[in-house]
């Protein structure tokens, strides 16, 4: 009887292992393919791209799109404005998201909970209910076509989201060190820099993290706030590669894919801390 | 604590979140008024005779009921899909199999690439002469016809935009689910399988109780960003055939910046968020009151 049940477990246990590995499978075919077929075509030449019937593996692999990207296209230029405007957004944004999550964290005053639940709702505004305006705004103080404008918007699109993890970071951190501070006569502004802000320094990766994604992968606000090539971010450069008439797949494909190989990068490197993260803050709420 | 310390703390908070205050009032919510009030301007109008014409012509305009109708069909088709898969790929990773950590590598990697880049990537999957599914159906099932057109068939082209969404999508709502099930504790597994349950039951009973509220917070977040997904529409289709596959991010953006019919394009925004803010009020709620 007790062997049976054993029997019929460890069988339960086999047919699981197996379905799940089918699924797994899959899976690993399904989100591979596309991008397998543009690391083909990236590795092909014009030719060999269009020749039929279609060949999964390049006849004569070429690297002349990764050439060309860099010499036909200015896509040197664009990964250079992209880092830029990426690499400020994340700083920026976490610096002055930490201000705030640091006052929300820290000090009781009228309309606290109130503001937090504005920080909350401004997550919520569509790019495209502020876009135009905005658009205006800064043609009006000379910023349209400036990297300066697309970094503000940047910065403030990711402001809710780093003042709400920075102070989920400061309230696990005990008031005692503050009021240590405040009796060795430190101001407050010096606590904030020189004690707390060292402490929270690893609950920072994951914001300036998410500023840095949502800046390099953005469409919207680049197409709107840049219409001069000099200023253009790589995701602009692809968009408008694969708006002209004669599309070189090749090549854009190859572009694609460097332009999206520091996202795959990042993702996969901290994604243990993504979970971590998610588990400790979204399912225990 | 003396008073004098708590007034001046007081008005401290007030100068730690001024910086961020100020950016968000500026960025979004003057602009979201600017957009509010020109949603209430006559066409090529100004000043303050306020009018409510383009709401008027926004529920006469089939372009518009159409959209909004794709963007409800994307948004819905594109939750069920992440969430079967997300799912599915969620308990099958949970096993602590060998070579667990490749499959979640590998499945998280569609998470990993801009939307912009979703877009040609399915462009160019599905090109009718040179893409590569064609050939891979045509292989598989003989009868196949051998240049499908997917993105100009009126029939086929949403769905295939829908389908390159959920192949984005789903990696997030696998991560979620994924650490919800790690979550649940062990010890209700045991004591369900010393009652004698089976794995059915334990799924049932066990399983997805423990997950109803990741699942909800999920896809309430998930609806919310798929709401206004902009920019794989745009590379993929960019709305067409005709007005097939718009969306609501797409039409806005057109309407504003291409035929440059500002107040139409407010009204339609405004519509727009209306339309998200009653559909994540439910969420707002939830998780209000989880906190």
């Amino acid at each position: 009887m007790n062997g049976a049940a054993a029997g019929s477990a460890r069988r339960e246990r086999r047919l699981e292992a197996v379905l799940s590995y089918s699924l797994l499978a899959l899976a690993t075919v399904y989100a591979l393919f596309p991008i397998a077929w543009m690391l083909s075509t990236s590795l092909k030449s014009e030719a060999e791209a269009f020749s039929l019937p279609i060949r999964w593996i390049p006849q004569r692999p070429t690297v002349s799109a990764y050439v060309e990207m860099w010499t036909l296209k200015p896509f040197g230029l664009y990964f250079w404005n992209s880092l830029v405007v990426s690499g400020v957004t994340a700083l920026l944004s976490t610096a002055v998201g930490a201000l705030a999550g640091y006052g929300f964290s820290r000090f009781q005053f009228r309309f606290r909970t109130t503001l937090m639940a504005g920080f909350l709702a401004t997550q919520m505004i569509s790019g495209v209910l502020v876009i135009g305006p905005y658009f205006q705004i800064l043609a009006a103080v000379e910023l349209y076509n400036t990297l300066t404008g697309l970094i503000i918007a940047y910065v403030t699109i990711c402001l809710p989201f780093a003042a709400w993890m920075s102070k989920g970071y400061f309230d696990s951190i005990p008031k005692e060190l503050d009021e240590a501070g405040l009796v060795d006569g430190a101001s407050r502004l010096q606590i904030f820099l020189r004690i707390i802000m060292p402490i929270a320094l690893p609950g920072t990766v994951s914001t300036l993290l998410f500023a840095f994604l949502l800046a390099w992968q953005d469409l919207l606000w680049a197409l709107c706030l840049i219409s001069i090539d000099e200023k253009r971010t790589v995701t602009l450069g692809v968009a408008f590669t694969v708006g002209e008439f004669m599309i070189k797949w090749p090549m854009l494909t190859a572009a694609s894919l460097i332009g999206s190989l520091p996202t795959i990068i990042l993702y996969l490197f901290l994604q243990r801390f993504y979970v971590e993260g998610l588990a400790r803050g979204a399912v225990k709420g | 604590m003396a008073t004098g310390r708590t007034w001046h703390d007081r008005h401290l908070g007030y100068m730690f979140v001024l910086p961020a205050t100020l950016m968000l009032v500026a960025v979004l919510v003057f602009p979201a008024f600017i957009t509010l009030k020109l949603s209430l301007t006559p066409d090529g109008g100004s000043g303050w005779a306020l009018t409510l014409t383009q709401y008027r012509k926004a529920f006469g305009d089939p372009v518009l009921f159409q959209t909004f109708k794709n963007t409800f069909s994307f948004v819905a088709w594109s939750l069920v899909g992440h969430l079967v898969l997300g799912l599915a790929l969620a308990l099958a990773l949970n096993q602590a199999l060998p070579g667990q950590t490749f499959f979640r590598l590998v499945a998280l990697i569609p998470w990993t690439i801009p939307d912009v880049v979703a877009g040609i990537i399915f462009r160019w999957v599905l090109n009718p002469i040179s893409g590569s599914l064609n050939p891979l159906l045509h292989a598989i099932f003989p009868g196949f016809p051998a240049e499908f057109q997917w993105l100009s068939s009126p029939t086929l082209a949403f769905p295939s935009v829908i389908f390159a969404n959920i192949w984005r999508g789903y990696p997030l709502v696998m991560v979620m689910l994924l650490a919800g099930l790690m979550a649940i504790p062990r010890e209700l597994y045991e004591a369900a399988e010393v009652d004698g349950a089976g794995r059915l039951k334990r799924f049932f009973h066990v399983t997805l109780p423990g997950l109803s509220t990741i699942i909800l917070i999920a896809l309430a977040l998930d609806m919310v960003w798929e709401f206004r997904r902009f920019a794989l529409v745009l590379t993929m289709t960019g709305g067409g055939p005709g007005t097939l596959t718009e969306v609501l991010s797409t039409l806005v953006y057109k309407s504003y910046f291409q035929f440059f019919t500002f107040e139409y394009a407010s009204a339609m925004a405004i519509l727009m968020s209306v339309v998200l803010f009653v559909l994540s009020l439910p969420y707002i709620v939830l998780v209000g009151r989880e906190r």
